[in-house]
């Protein structure tokens, strides 16, 4: 622990001290703020589902930009050795670099609560579907960070970095399309492995513990093969 | 017996099919300058990064301050402070900043962390420079930075790869006085190809090929004797031998006959040994002080094994 918070500090400083965190969270607050403005005017409902897909689709484009940097940058500079040689364990360094992404994250995705607010000020929506479909939301972005973690871990070229994870957390998030065309056990096997599959309960108002076990669970497994493969030198 | 403060036993690391270092055994004790020495590639980085637990080794074991730097690498990186080839550092971060960061990573609490890094920045003269972004500073007192983040904590062992790349003459003297200085309080190990460099600050070295230690070699100038590289016009090397054999004090080294080279160790100094070697009838083309044997050793070594 003692170790870890100066860790923490370090990420946390490197994302808020330079623009890559404002620059994201503005561009997601813009481009979410467009969107429900003119889904309410259209639609005049009071619910947050589109936002909660559209959040998941934006979220695949900037998680990438956000962990891209975490390994390859201190790779490429060498400062990984630094850190590396010191008397830190791989597990501490990798939690830091995941707790901070996952600060920006998530305050990105709490602004976006202004939307909640609205609607109950002029309207009377249902928020359980609300209350779900942010934990949903916090869930899926925790998978989709410990997936960047692990790719960062792998490469020290940033730019490949962000597009192998923009491919893979696409590839897992529509897996389940492929799944029709599959006999039936790797049909099921398919659709356990899907992003949308599991992500879209939360968004409709449904919490199943099943969901949030596969989220927590790929997070854990993303993050215990981002040690190993910090450890593998 | 003096207990070593590193200790490696036939270390070996392949990358993929590429055998980097191959069997190599050594030991480092209190207070002593080890220098690794051999032209690029030849593995001295690897060892290194090794000993300070950025690499593990496909086989053999090494330990520092008595722990085995991959099943205690925790405990043994406790007592290391490793400057890399390239002087990484957090650009982005004040000089204060970083050496903070660095030493709390170290597990040095507020109190010991203040005193340490006030110490290190008035030991390596950063004062100047101690809230300027580490992105300004020069590549003079970016190495100065890194040092003085290794020094943090007081470790048992310093380990310095190519600390003189890419610094000016006076720069380079700044380095070999701070090691000298510091080989008063730790062990250090310190790699470079440039053997001038390692001579005038190592107490032994290692010479490296391919991968393999070489030799192990005890530097002179340690224990008061005086060094001297002399090239002899025509010299008979049995005649030399015999008398200098009949000179108390004087002894040959190093020979290269054919040269008409030879190193001389002489207690009572230069002077004395040139005396000598006039009263001998031996015409002196060229007396040159030199802390070892070091030069004819090496071409030596890495000739016969090219060969």
């Amino acid at each position: 622990m003692r170790s870890f918070l100066p860790l923490l500090g370090k990420e946390l400083r490197a994302l808020f001290y330079s623009p890559i965190a404002y620059i994201i969270i503005a561009v997601f607050l813009v481009l979410m703020g467009y969107s429900f403005t003119l889904t309410l005017f259209l639609n005049k409902f009071a619910t947050l589902i589109h936002i909660f897909f559209q959040s998941a689709g934006l979220l695949f484009l900037l998680i990438p930009i956000i962990t891209m940097r975490l390994f390859a940058e201190e790779r490429k500079a060498g400062t990984l050795e630094l850190l590396l040689t010191a008397p830190v364990r791989e597990s501490q360094v990798v939690l830091a670099k995941y707790v901070a992404s996952m600060a920006v994250v998530l305050a990105m995705i709490a602004l976006t609560g202004a939307y909640g607010i609205v609607l109950a000020a002029f309207g009377s929506p249902d928020l359980g579907p609300i209350y779900s479909g942010y934990i949903g939301l916090a869930l899926l972005a925790s998978t989709l960070v410990s997936l960047g973690l692990i790719v960062s871990a792998l490469t020290s070229n940033q730019v490949v970095a962000a597009i192998v994870t923009i491919g893979i957390s696409f590839l897992l998030w529509t897996i389940d399309s492929l799944a029709g065309m599959l006999p039936e056990g790797l049909e099921r096997i398919l659709i356990s492995l899907s992003l949308l599959a599991h992500f879209t309960p939360f968004a409709t108002g449904a919490l199943y513990t099943s969901d949030v076990g596969f989220f927590v669970s790929t997070t854990l497994l993303a993050l215990f093969l981002a040690m190993r493969a910090l450890a593998r030198r | 017996m003096v207990t070593p403060v590193i200790v490696a036993e036939n270390l070996t690391k392949y990358y993929g099919s590429r055998l980097a270092v191959d069997r190599v055994s050594f030991d480092v004790r209190p207070n002593e300058v080890m220098g690794l020495l051999g032209p690029n590639g030849s593995g001295k980085s690897t060892i290194l990064r090794i000993l300070t637990g950025y690499l593990r080794p496909t086989s053999g074991t090494a330990s520092i301050a008595g722990y085995d730097v991959v099943t205690h690498g925790l405990d043994a990186r406790g007592h290391v402070g490793y400057v890399p080839e390239d002087v990484p550092l957090y650009t982005q971060m004040r000089v204060n900043e970083f050496l903070e960061f660095m030493g709390r990573v170290r597990g040095l609490d507020t109190k010991r962390l203040s005193a340490s890094v006030d110490e290190v920045v008035e030991r390596l003269s950063l004062g100047r420079v101690r809230q300027l972004l580490i992105s300004k500073l020069s590549r003079g007192y970016r190495q100065r930075v890194a040092i003085a983040q290794a020094l943090l904590g007081k470790p048992k062992l310093l380990v310095l790869d190519e600390p003189t790349n890419g610094l000016d003459p006076r720069q380079i003297i700044e380095v070999r006085e701070l090691i000298r200085t510091l080989s008063r309080e730790l062990s250090i190990i310190v790699t470079s190809h440039i053997l001038a460099e390692i001579e005038r600050v190592a107490h032994r070295v290692a010479i490296l090929l391919d991968g393999k230690l070489l030799s192990v070699h005890v530097l002179g100038g340690q224990d008061g004797q005086t060094r001297l590289r002399v090239r002899l016009r025509a010299a008979d090397e049995a005649a030399l031998r015999t008398h200098l054999g009949s000179v108390p004090g004087l002894s040959i080294i190093e020979a290269a006959p054919s040269l008409g080279i030879y190193v001389l160790d002489s207690a009572p100094g230069t002077a004395y040994a040139i005396q000598a070697l006039v009263q001998g009838g031996f015409a002196i083309e060229e007396v040159s002080a030199t802390g070892s044997g070091l030069e004819e050793l090496f071409l030596r070594l890495t000739e016969g094994a090219q060969r």
